[in-house]
């Protein structure tokens, strides 16, 4: 086996690795410290399409935990990368918290369609409108393409079917920023000069986090925290790099076997 | 051969048909707006003429934002001599299925469909149907189909046609397909599809009709689900440049394109290239040479454009010109301009014969 490069980047998830709804794992507060007095650059990761960066900040400051904003990054900053990159005017169809982190952006005649989890606009009208701008050549970025997630009182459908269904009407395919895709966690090493294999990403969910971030060159270190289910690890191929209690454990591990 | 009672020759390639199938969104009416929708010109009038000239007609229909009586009601009053009889729609269908199978529905449809289940027993579902729902498909709407199927040990999930939009008078709208698309992918599950394109839908059509596919043509504006899907069948299918149909993949501006095949991968890169004649042609398509058959898809020229067939298939592709239509070169050009005419009938057909006889080409 090749040696492998010194450890230089952290990349850790937030729901469910480092804070579960509004308490944190019990530890990772230190933990946390601890990593910080490694020489490795940490950046936060996170799928949210409902939470611009201040949000997260704030919930995250107030639970104890000492992090700036610029190491905090989602696929909402991804999908601006992107909307930079191609020099469009997006039609946002993300749900109102999210719209902070887009102020900058042109919207005015758009001609490219950015949809997040927005239920309040995934009506037949506003479908509709971005059917035909999609038909007329604009590109379709989506946010994530989760099929559905949990809320209290039952399941519910996340912007994955609602992409696809546009992909079917206009024959076209979206680009997809969140995890799992690789150009996620690429996109979020970018700030950090580090290659993935010199990066290892942190998280809960075996396939988003740890599948998509390992697909990407990156190690993967899987936490039994938040979503994760026993048996989970079976369930990626390669299996994860590790898999530890939660984020405590995980950062043992990298101070004494990764650096 | 058919009657003849118009004294109208029938076209060459059209001997032997004895009945034709037709859309009727976007080849006779274009739907939406204040007053339910508007007639493309010259559609009624070759209605009346496909019924005199003793062809068999029936109407092949993916309409689910309606019942049966209330949609013939509305184009009886667009002026076309249309009755319930004659329409071949999914609600009924669906419905026979639903009975067969044991079914019971959760519907995620336009309110004006509902009546067509009334006989239908809703309690409990167990399965999901879905139709042309439009502002129907609200997200609390879907939702409710989605959480519906998701909790079924067996998800069964059944959609009124597989269509990806249509043309209403205000613009393009998402149809069924996308939303049926939309369940599918959540749910991880395979609709089955009762309408256009399923063979199914299109053999009942025939089997009211009378008229074995060999000897009907249908007619309609979407090459996937009424031309790709008569053909499956093995009818002929005319293609008609109103209603969804979009010149979209047309590389030459300057030639009107006057034809699409059915296998749509095929037309990229291919469209709006200049042809030479095809010197050996299947029986029965448009230049009737004795031959054998092609391979693959060849430009033809025709009426002074070129138009894409793939033997084999027996793909008609004819312009659909306005009422202005003439059997001249100089007319037909400038019918050809005239993008959202329609007219339907033989005597195009036949008139359009001409030039290929004349052997222009271009």
């Amino acid at each position: 086996m090749a040696a492998r490069r010194a450890l230089k980047a952290v990349l850790v998830d937030l729901s469910g690795t480092l804070h579960v709804e509004d308490s944190a794992v019990p530890g990772a507060q230190e933990a946390l410290k601890r990593l910080r007095s490694a020489p490795v650059t940490i950046r936060f990761v996170t799928n949210t399409t409902k939470e611009c960066k201040r949000d997260l900040l704030e919930r995250l400051t107030k639970l104890g935990f000492d992090i700036a904003e610029n190491e905090i990054f989602t696929s909402l900053t991804a999908a601006r990368n992107l909307l930079e990159q191609k020099q469009v005017r997006p039609l946002l169809l993300v749900d109102e918290k999210a719209l902070p982190d887009f102020t900058g952006v042109a919207t005015e005649d758009p001609n490219a369609v950015v949809i997040g989890l927005a239920p309040e606009h995934f009506h037949y009208e506003m479908m509709n409108k971005a059917f035909r701008l999609i038909l007329d050549g604009a590109p379709l970025i989506a946010i994530h393409k989760a099929r559905y997630f949990k809320k209290k009182n039952g399941l519910a459908l996340g912007p994955g079917p609602f992409v696809t269904g546009l992909e079917y009407a206009t024959d076209t395919k979206a680009t997809v920023v969140g995890k799992p895709e690789k150009t996620f966690f690429l996109e979020a090493l970018r700030g950090t000069s580090c290659a993935p294999e010199e990066a290892v990403m942190i998280g809960d969910d075996c396939r988003d986090d740890v599948g998509g971030a390992q697909d990407a060159g990156m190690r993967g270190i899987l936490v039994r925290t938040g979503k994760y289910r026993p048996g989970d690890e079976d369930k990626i191929n390669p299996a994860p790099y590790l898999t530890c209690e939660s984020f405590p454990e995980a950062v043992e591990h990298i101070l004494d076997h990764m650096l | 051969m058919a009657a003849q009672d118009g004294g109208a020759k029938m076209a060459a390639w059209a001997r032997g048909v004895r009945g034709l199938l037709l859309d009727i969104s976007g080849v006779l009416y274009d739907s939406g707006g204040g007053g339910g929708g508007a007639p493309i010109a010259g559609s009624a009038e070759a209605v009346r003429k496909i019924k005199a000239s003793g062809l068999k007609l029936r109407f092949c229909t993916n309409e689910t934002q309606a019942t049966r009586e209330k949609f013939v009601k509305k184009l009886q009053g667009l002026g076309f001599d249309i009755s319930v009889a004659e329409v071949t729609a999914p609600a009924p269908a669906a419905c026979r299925l639903l009975k067969e199978r044991g079914l019971r529905p959760h519907l995620l449809v336009h309110d004006d469909l509902i009546p067509e289940f009334a006989e239908i027993d809703k309690t409990n579902p167990n399965c999901v149907v879905v139709g042309d729902a439009a502002e129907n498909f609200s997200y609390a709407n879907v939702n409710e189909a989605f959480r519906v199927l998701i909790g079924l040990e067996k998800p069964v999930l059944i959609s009124l046609g597989r269509g990806r939009y249509y043309k209403e008078t205000d613009g393009l709208k998402l149809d069924v397909g996308a939303y049926m698309k939309a369940l599918e992918y959540a749910c991880d599950v395979e609709a089955e599809v009762v309408g256009k394109p399923a063979k199914a839908f299109f053999e009942s059509a025939l089997a009211e009709m009378g008229v074995p596919p060999q000897q009907a043509i249908m007619i309609g504006d979407d090459i996937v689900n009424d031309v790709g899907g008569a053909q499956q069948c093995g009818m002929r299918a005319v293609q008609v440049r109103t209603g969804k149909y979009s010149k979209r993949r047309e590389t030459e501006p300057s030639r009107q394109l006057s034809a699409v095949t059915a296998e749509r991968q095929e037309d990229s890169g291919r469209s709006g290239t200049r042809g030479t004649v095809c010197s050996v042609p299947r029986p029965g398509c448009l230049r009737e040479k004795p031959g054998h058959r092609l391979q693959k898809a060849t430009w033809l020229p025709c009426c002074q454009a070129s138009f894409r067939r793939q033997c084999g298939r027996s793909v008609l592709c004819a312009e659909i010109a306005g009422p202005a239509f003439q059997a001249s070169a100089d007319s037909a050009a400038r019918a050809r301009t005239r993008y959202g005419a329609g007219m339907l009938g033989r005597r195009f057909l036949s008139a359009n014969r001409n030039y290929w006889d004349r052997g222009k080409k271009s």
